[in-house]
């Protein structure tokens, strides 16, 4: 051992126990250092001023009792080790201690000195080896996470190569090409396609487990990205004689996820099938919605494969999990898809699961969150579990005039917003998901919990960047404005998730309002990199102090 | 009206034919750099009406030719699309808030790269009001 003498914490309420076990440690003879705590709670102070190399901890103590006792030592001192002390009576109480990760017990009255300073040395050895077991194990993830992120870069320019060279023959910007060559190229470029996939998903499920993937979630409509998932795959199934239907159900609204991740999802699931049902099979893409479970939208991919034997089906969603048998078996592919899916799916706070029969098809089925305004504005006018006094709300109006045929009035949107979140705080600041955008006007509104000074800085930030934006200044106009709002404040006994939801209520009727009120751009010069209007109606309310109140 | 001049700016010398190929074919002129401190040598140069930029350059990475681009007042105008083996994840916001207008992982299909670039250099009114 070290020359530092070790410091052992002892938390023992019984003075007669105490002096007892000091004195088998003296006669232990080690280098041991003794300090006693007679209560729980003077002994978790001892704990934070100076953690001890270990502590000898008695589970009834005149302020806590039994498994408790050791849980609250363990919350404290995650990385002490800790030997119960237990009375011949309740053993059993230190049994389960030690299943809860105590490092030893010992039996008051049946130990001499010599085990008491053994059961020590070892419980602080144990606790240092796993210590470093946990730390290297983070180390490793974090090795794996860099390693696969550096090989998947090596690994992609060659690939790039390849591809790009193939898709140039296969262009004939090289010369012609007879067909025979060009079932060739196609064949390898099948190949370089596949590679490219794998290498995608070695990183996605690296990330995946070291808790480093993730996900960008927005109102979507769920029925838009199946489609884009079906058509994506329906030449796959009918090359090989596969069906692929889609049924969605009119009434879901939107939902709240992230759309390429869930596409991705889509993606797997749906290959999968293929992959696994035979010719003149079928596969049925859903999406609907389940009263038993309000709040999340069902999507589930059907086919008429040949189904999971039910010991496979705890497995399956297992990284590196290979399903026997597969139609197409020459090409089983890493095992990961199933498990990147079920992370993304995770992610999203939804489930999935599969049901099967062996011979007739497998359904695999995932729930995502609908959108809901008054979760995502939860976080934001909210403070220590009540409602903040007031918020402010910012508009931003963007309008265009756009010729047919120039520019891209979704792109500029879709840059506007882009420019929106580098303007606003995570956490603090919501940009409300638009609900629909008129062609060439869109409004965005923004919920933020800071004051009019902190409102009137984001205002600042927001003219910065749209003003930078030059598709914007060439051919549109936008407008920026504050208002504070007063939230309903203290004497009601409503709980707080109801008060959230009738501000959400509330912020979509402004939102509703306000995009009524259309911008007008045909007036105004395209090139007024401004917002010149904003100033007048915007700043003077804000000034004014003519808070919009909440409150009915 | 003169075709549009691209910069290639990447370090491989077989994906720079390659994409050189693809885009001649697509009637853009092109010019190349091979490291980062060329990038901004031949930006000034050749004045180019768009940069593919990779980011794992010598002599100055993607994120500084990124920066010094965006800081100088008279290559600033020039659009950025950024072209690269890194991982999305680290790098793909970064380079969207540095400036860059577009952002695509090798191997890239060419149709969208193509559809980016054309977007990219579309003027955005038709009087010519929009270029500046």
């Amino acid at each position: 051992m070290s020359n530092q003498p070790t410091h052992v914490l002892l938390i023992e309420d019984n003075q007669g126990d105490a002096d007892l076990v000091r004195l088998r440690l003296v006669e232990s003879n080690s280098d041991l250092v003794v300090s006693c705590a007679d209560r729980l709670s003077s002994g978790l102070a001892a704990l934070a001023v100076e953690p001890p190399a270990v502590v000898l901890l008695d589970l009834n103590l005149p302020d806590s009792h039994g498994a408790e006792t050791f849980r609250e030592v363990l919350k404290r001192a995650p990385s002490v080790p800790v030997v119960v002390l237990s009375g011949g009576d309740d053993e059993e109480l230190a049994i389960k201690a030690i299943h809860q990760g105590a490092q030893d017990y010992l039996v008051k009255g049946q130990f001499d000195g010599r085990q008491l300073g053994r059961a020590m040395r070892y419980a602080v050895e144990r606790q240092a080896l796993l210590t470093s077991l946990d730390m290297s194990r983070k180390q490793q993830l974090q090795f794996k996470d860099q390693f696969l992120s550096h090989v998947s870069h090596e690994l992609r320019t060659p690939l790039t190569c390849a591809h790009q060279f193939v898709t140039i023959l296969l262009d004939e910007l090289a010369g012609p090409i007879a067909s025979e060559q060009r079932d060739h190229l196609e064949t390898i470029l099948r190949s370089v396609n596949q590679l490219r996939a794998m290498i995608g998903d070695l990183i996605e499920a690296t990330r995946a487990e070291s808790g480093k993937t993730r996900i960008e979630p927005r109102c979507i409509v769920i029925g838009e990205v199946v489609q884009q998932a079906v058509a994506m795959l329906r030449v796959t199934a009918e090359e090989k004689g596969v069906g692929l239907e889609v049924r969605l159900d009119a009434r879901i609204p939107l939902v709240w996820a992230d759309p390429d991740r869930v596409f991705q999802a889509l993606i797997n699931l749906i290959e999968n099938g293929i992959k696994f049902t035979p010719p003149e099979g079928s596969i049925l893409v859903e999406a609907r919605l389940m009263d038993l479970d309000a709040g999340f939208v069902y999507v589930s991919v059907e086919d008429t494969g040949s189904g999971i034997r039910p010991e496979a089906k705890a497995l399956i969603f297992e990284r590196l999990f290979q399903a026997p048998g597969g139609i197409d078996s020459s090409r089983t592919g890493l095992g990961l898809g199933l498990y990147i899916t079920k992370e993304l799916v995770r992610l999203h706070g939804g489930r999935i699961w599969v049901e099967s029969q062996p011979g007739y098809g497998s359904t695999f089925s995932f729930t995502l969150p609908l959108f809901s305004l008054a979760k995502l504005l939860f976080p934001v006018v909210t403070d220590q579990g009540r409602l903040r006094d007031s918020i402010a709300l910012i508009t931003v109006q963007i309008a265009a005039q756009l010729p047919p045929g120039v520019g891209d009035w979704k792109e500029i949107c879709h840059r506007c917003l882009e420019l929106l979140q580098l303007c606003v705080l995570p956490e603090k600041d919501i940009i409300v998901p638009a609900m629909e955008n008129a062609a060439q006007a869109a409004t965005f509104l923004i919920v933020t919990s800071t004051d009019e000074h902190g409102a009137q800085v984001l205002l600042e930030r927001i003219r910065t960047q749209l003003g930078r934006y030059e598709k914007l200044r060439a051919s549109g106009v936008f407008k920026v404005s504050a208002r504070p709002v007063a939230l309903p404040s203290g004497a009601t006994s409503d709980p707080l998730e109801t008060l959230v939801q009738r501000v959400a209520d509330n912020i979509t009727e402004i939102a509703a309002a306000i995009g009524n009120e259309n911008v007008d751009v045909s007036s105004q010069s395209p090139k007024m990199p401004g917002d010149g209007q904003i100033k007048k109606r915007g700043h003077r309310r804000a000034h004014n102090g003519q808070a919009t109140n909440l409150a009915g | 009206m003169d075709k549009p001049r691209i910069l290639l700016v990447d370090d491989d010398p077989d994906l720079r034919r390659g994409l050189n190929l693809r885009l001649r074919a697509n009637h853009y002129d092109t010019a190349y750099a091979v490291d980062g401190f060329s990038a901004i040598a031949m930006a000034q140069k050749e004045s180019p009406d768009l940069i593919i930029l990779d980011i794992g350059l010598p002599a100055g990475d993607g994120f500084t030719v990124m920066d010094r681009l965006q800081n100088s007042s008279d290559l600033s105008h020039i659009p950025v699309i950024v072209l690269t083996a890194r991982d999305p994840q680290y790098t793909r916001q970064r380079m969207l808030q540095a400036g860059a207008a577009a952002f695509f992982q090798k191997p890239a299909d060419h149709v969208e790269l193509l559809n980016a670039i054309r977007c990219v250099l579309k003027p955005t009114w038709p009087d010519g009001s929009a270029s500046s």
